[in-house]
């Protein structure tokens, strides 16, 4: 008798997986070239996503996450780490959750190595398949988030390195700089499509283009 | 083409760009730079419409957003119609079509006219309410007649094709107005490098200063004007708004901006480049700091038959004649409380124009602006006014009249002065209307005869609204407060140096509202306060006489500032007068209150993008395109789109229903349960946790089992329901209703955070994570077996338990639950993964007659087995032990769970609640509507004691007879009666009161 049931559920054999947006994807049209495009959007598809719950005051519990994945924990609200082994990155979401996403099929590992190396008081949970994330680039996409959100997209108050939990559109998701002209958006599986279509209907008028 | 009032040179128009329109279906011209108040002017058209009630002719009275009177219909197409658009705030555009909102067959001719003029006598104040009060029935009738009569404009009977958006802004410094104050309020924030927006209604921005005689640091104002906004519209962090009206404020400096972006063009968006542009863009700006500079506007004059045509706002010459170049007629009485209108019969005089007269109300004016008008050899009369004007559609003469504005009478002859147009002005009320959409009451200052903005946190006001309307002042103000505003924001303010402005010394203004006529108010020809409402003089004072003393109540008793402009041009008027009745001040009269949005805003720009297909979001399962593909129709729950029926061929719905339902019964079928709420739990208190959220007991529960729960709220009423598995000690998947997961979630949190912290126990989502696809019936276990690793025997996975293993090579756990009483596997799996599992399984599944079903079978399905849905059979005021299910209730669990002190209360210990039963009626072709009141008798009585309700309803094809759930006041003892539910139609349908378990009593089925 265990006290936590937890496994890969990722099959072993190669099957057809789907991402939250495969459907969308093949049901819009844009640009078919993305020169002059305003926004090139991407799904970065299938990353493993990882919810982390621990304390702050349990220093040990912060030691181990930022050891396991060469990533400091960001302690503060809109703290965004990336980088470190796998392209990985740690997302403050509140005062005892982060988001850890990692590479394609590395989030059983991941999750493995953080539970062999914290104790005590905290939770991993895997959320891959409810989740995905769009990249936005392009010289008008701080334009188009200020139809999304309400929340302040101006570099002063949104430096790359930065990102936040807000409303967009009628929904909600996590919004991140991750360089002067490329933005994320992590998005619910459920939610994808009704926000993948408002973001190209808002980037419409500076022309948009859906990259691979 | 004749513009036969467009004077030849200056203004503001481009003479090289002419630009054709249509009003009232007659071809005119106008220029580029025109707006439509200023080409239909320019082309001497005097009547533009038909008044509200009495149906009298009028013309264009004003040059902004306080114009009563020109109040169009716009548009080319039926899909392009836009109501109620104020002439004087809509440029012109090649190709405009406009027309009269009122005026039947037409406002040269107005049908209408005839009854206003012989009714008006007999349709003071509260006419309506007065003569169609009764029968109240009527009024519908009444109102379509009226309605009709006097109505404003219409909406568009097709698709608008416009599209319309919202942007979100952040700034240090919101301007509003970009009239001088503004200006210098913009600069001076602008040049520290903060975030400032600058915005303003016209389609030009300067304000006052682009029809200013005045010098600014030795040029022409204009050119200031133009010199900064050049300035502005370099640094990378202001934005510059034209055509954008702040419509509300609200709390906080949350300012709502209404951007027509394209109303200039056309009256449909155009493309540029294949994209179709956004007609309408709403920003919603939250600022630091806002500087109010939305200067003043003009009150005319109250005086009998101020409506004729040929009457205006004195200001409004100045700009038709400097910005436009059209001079509104040829012979100008000007009538005044003050030196600054003195610039209409100036600039009237600079166009070649006649000024007959200069009638102002003071005995002894003596500024500037009066030496400049008595130089040129202007009449000037003092100590009168125009006390009624002559004409029908046009002016023809002024009734002018020594007065007494302090005793309110007539002290002399009156003269009456040939003319045609007739200015006036009784002084200038600043723009209060964005601080008091925050609650704050503008308050009266004597010595601006004028209401200022109450005080707003955050916001500062500049300029014309701030009282100080002079050019310099108003500057220096603007200078000032974009200054203040900048340090408030926490910017280092820049350097600006204040302009240089000769000095203009003006007199003082008297205070004159109401114009005294040699009649008595209520006896003398119509005075107007409010033109776009009919509302007079008289109407007021009748008003205060029949009781009304609240200005408010005076507002909506007489209409005044109703309408589109909302008073803009006359509720200061009607304060006064009524003031006057009622023998107060004006600030204890005070004002009506102001309440966004400033101007009427477009339906579209409220909307923004959030119309049609984006207009709620819609959840998809990770299996959805299966689901399209194979013909589902859909339900809405929640925002989830769920496969509500598959129909075959021609099914109708209750075949299809009726088909799946057999094919769970006999067969299997399968549904799409992914969109049931989710949550996984982890800590070592998660077990106590649960203990404490549901009403049942967890302790027990071992690792593999599966445990249904109820979830009540501290009241003790049944908020939601699931099955939850223990996963490990310290590990659970709890699931929740499809429209619960949310909330669910929120209250676990909430309970979590604020009683219990002390508990180690962490929550989060994982319903978008997992699909989870519930097979069921007979041969359920056959088909899963071809497909898993999982030993199904029943011994070793039996009902209620849970396994993980590979489903179609695809890592899952599968839960032994049912919802529909039959042998059930419910698979879960990543959902990236689920459709090569969902599709597998149906490789397999022919042979046993694998079959879709959506919401509703398996409705009817747990209908049949007794299962409640929470929101449907139940309301929020129902207890578990209201649904029979004292068996999910642990009242000896040890410590106390949410809900369980409510449970004991003598109230939801009563043995008449209502309780739910089962009803078979005794038709068995027959299915209870639901929502369908019960009744313990057939003979209707009054009042017919009511029992309860149906809150589920279906034809069953296993039991082949209709049947429901009920909820009926003490229920559980009335098993066996018979109960009745009479119909709207008459009938009385009759049912049997029987238990809600109406299929596989034992539960059989689900433990094979």
């Amino acid at each position: 008798m265990s006290d936590l049931a937890i496994f890969d559920v990722n099959p072993a054999a190669r099957i057809k997986s789907e991402s939250p947006l495969s459907m969308s994807r093949a049901t819009v049209s844009t640009l078919r070239l993305p020169q002059g495009a305003g926004v090139v959007i991407r799904e970065r598809a299938f990353l493993g996503h990882l919810v982390l719950r621990g304390r702050v005051s349990d220093s040990a519990f912060v030691a181990g996450v930022e050891e396991t994945l060469g990533l400091s924990l960001p302690l503060k609200a809109g703290g965004l780490s990336i980088g470190g082994k796998d392209e990985a990155s740690i997302q403050w979401v509140s005062p005892d959750e982060w988001l850890i996403i990692v590479a394609s099929g590395r989030e059983f590992e991941t999750e493995t190595r953080l539970r062999a190396c914290l104790a005590g008081h905290f939770a991993v949970m895997n959320v891959s398949g409810g989740q995905t994330v769009l990249e936005l680039a392009g010289p008008a996409v701080r334009e188009v988030l200020m139809k999304c959100t309400p929340y302040d997209v101006h570099p002063r108050n949104f430096p790359v390195g930065k990102g936040v939990s807000a409303v967009f559109a009628k929904s909600n998701a996590i919004i991140r700089r991750v360089a002067d002209e490329r933005w994320e958006l992590v998005v619910r599986r459920s939610f994808a499509d009704y926000l993948y279509r408002w973001v190209l209907d808002a980037s419409e008028e500076f022309g948009v283009y859906v990259a691979e | 083409m004749s513009q036969r009032n467009r004077l030849d040179h200056g203004g503001r128009v481009d003479r090289s760009r002419p630009l054709r329109f249509t009003f009232n279906g007659v071809a005119y011209q106008g220029y580029a730079g025109d707006t439509l108040a200023s080409a239909l002017l320019a082309n001497g058209i005097d009547v533009v419409n038909r008044s509200f009630k009495y149906s009298r002719p009028r013309g264009i009275v004003a040059a902004g957003a306080e114009e009563p009177n020109a109040i169009f219909q716009l548009g080319a197409s039926e899909a392009a119609q836009v109501p109620n658009v104020r002439a004087t705030q809509q440029a012109l555009y090649d190709g405009l079509v406009a027309t009269s909102t009122n005026g039947w067959p037409n406002v040269e001719r107005d049908l209408m006219g005839v009854v206003g003029e012989l009714g008006g006598r007999f349709m003071p104040p509260g006419f309506y309410y007065k003569t169609f009060m009764a029968p109240a029935a009527m009024w519908p009738k009444y109102e379509k007649v009226i309605r009709k009569a006097a109505g404003l404009g219409r909406s568009p009977k097709e698709r608008d094709p416009d599209i319309y958006d919202h942007v979100n802004r952040h700034c240090d410094v919101l301007v509003v107005g970009a009239g001088p104050a503004g200006l210098a309020a913009a600069l001076a924030a602008g040049r520290s490098g903060a975030r400032v927006i600058l915005c303003d209604e016209q389609e030009e921005m300067g304000g006052s200063l682009l029809d200013s005689r005045e010098q600014i640091d030795g040029r022409p104002a204009p050119e200031w004007g133009a010199a900064v906004l050049a300035e502005l519209a370099a640094m990378p962090e202001v934005l510059t708004l034209s055509r954008t009206t702040a419509n509300g404020c609200h709390d906080h400096n949350f300012v709502t901006l209404h951007e027509r972006r394209t109303e200039h063009l056309a009256d449909t968006a155009p493309t540029f480049g294949g994209r179709r542009q956004v007609r309408a863009r709403l920003h919603r700006v939250r600022a630091a700091r806002v500087v109010l500079a939305t200067g003043t506007h003009e009150r005319p004059l109250v005086y009998a038959h101020n409506d004729v045509p040929g009457n205006m706002v004195a200001g409004a010459i100045s700009t038709y004649i400097r910005r436009y170049a059209v001079a509104p007629g040829r012979r100008l009485v000007l009538s005044t409380t003050n030196d600054h209108a003195y610039r209409a019969a100036l600039d009237w005089h600079g166009a070649g124009r006649e000024v007959v007269a200069i009638v102002d109300a003071r005995d002894n004016p003596n500024g500037d602006l009066v030496s400049e008008a008595r130089a040129l050899g202007i009449r000037v009369i003092t100590g009168a006014a125009v006390i009624e004007t002559r004409g029908k559609k046009r002016v023809t003469a002024a009734l002018v009249a020594p007065i007494d504005p302090v005793g309110f009478r007539v002290r002399g002859p009156v003269e009456e002065i040939s003319c045609d147009t007739v200015a006036s002005s009784g002084g200038y009320s600043p723009v209060v209307h964005l601080a008091a959409h925050t609650g704050a009451r503008p308050e009266w200052r004597d010595d601006i005869l004028g209401f200022v903005p109450g005080k707003v946190r955050g916001m500062i006001p500049a300029g014309g609204v701030n009282g100080r309307m002079a050019l310099a002042e108003a500057l220096a103000d603007g200078v000032e407060a974009g200054t203040r505003a900048l340090s408030e924001a926490g910017f280092k303010p820049g350097g600006v140096m204040l302009p240089q402005v000769p000095r203009v010394r003006e007199g003082r203004a008297v205070a004159l509202y109401q114009v005294p006529h040699v009649k008595p108010a209520m006896r003398a020809p119509k005075q107007f306060v409010d033109q776009q409402n009919d509302v007079t003089a008289a109407g007021i004072e009748l008003a205060t006489r029949e009781g009304f003393e609240s200005i408010e109540h005076v507002k909506r008793y007489t209409g005044m500032g109703f309408g589109t402009d909302q008073g803009k041009l006359g509720n200061i008027n009607a304060m006064a007068i009524a003031a006057r009745c009622l023998k107060q001040t004006i600030p204890d009269t005070g004002t009506t209150v102001f309440r966004p949005n400033y101007t009427p805003i477009t339906f579209g720009a409220i909307a923004g993008r959030h119309c049609r297909e984006f207009f709620d979001p819609r959840r998809y399962t990770a299996l959805h395109a299966w689901h399209v593909e194979h013909g589902a129709k859909f339900e809405e729950v929640g925002q989830w789109m769920r496969p509500w029926y598959y129909p075959r061929g021609n099914e109708t719905m209750d075949e299809a229903v009726q088909r799946e339902c057999r094919a769970v019964r006999e067969g299997v079928g399968i549904l799409d349960a992914s969109t049931l709420g989710k949550i996984e739990i982890q800590g070592k208190d998660a077990r106590e946790f649960l203990g404490r959220l549901y009403t049942n007991p967890w302790a027990k529960l071992t690792v593999g089992k599966c445990r249904y729960g109820l979830m009540c709220k501290d009241d003790g009423m049944v908020m939601d329901d699931g099955v939850t598995a223990c996963l490990g000690e310290n590990h659970f998947h709890m699931t929740t209703t499809t429209g619960g997961a949310a909330a669910v979630l929120d209250w676990l949190e909430l309970w979590h955070q604020t009683e219990w912290p002390e508990l180690e126990v962490y929550f989060n989502s994982v319903t978008d994570h997992w699909a989870a696809m519930a097979i069921n019936g007979p041969n359920a276990r056959k088909l899963l077996a071809e497909l898993t690793d999982i030993d199904l025997a029943n011994e070793r996975f039996g009902f209620m338990d849970w396994c993980a293993g590979t489903v179609a090579g695809v890592p899952a756990r599968v839960f032994r639950i049912s919802f529909t009483g039959e042998l059930s596997y419910e698979i879960n799996v990543q959902a990236n993964h689920a459709m090569h599992v969902w599709e597998a399984l149906f490789e397999k599944g022919g042979k046993y007659g694998l079959t879709p079903y959506g919401t509703e079978t398996m409705h009817v399905l747990r209908a049949e087995k007794g299962f409640i849905i929470v929101g449907q059979d139940t309301d929020g005021s129902v207890t578990p032990e209201d649904l029979g299910m004292q068996w999910c209730v642990g009242y000896k669990k040890p410590f106390s769970w949410i809900g369980r002190r409510a449970l004991s209360r003598p109230d939801t210990k009563r043995g008449d609640r209502k309780q739910l039963v089962g009803l078979k009626p005794r038709d068995p072709r027959l299915v209870l509507q639901e929502g369908a009141q019960i009744v313990l008798e057939r003979q209707i009585r009054i009042p017919m004691p009511m029992v309860g309700h149906v809150t589920s309803s279906y034809f069953s094809p296993t039991l082949g007879h209709g049947f429901a759930l009920a909820l009926v006041k003490g229920g559980s003892q009335r098993i066996g009666q018979t109960v009745y539910l009479p119909m709207p139609d008459g009938k009385v349908h009759e049912a049997e009161v029987v238990s809600p378990v109406f299929y596989d009593s034992k539960g059989d089925r689900q433990n094979v």
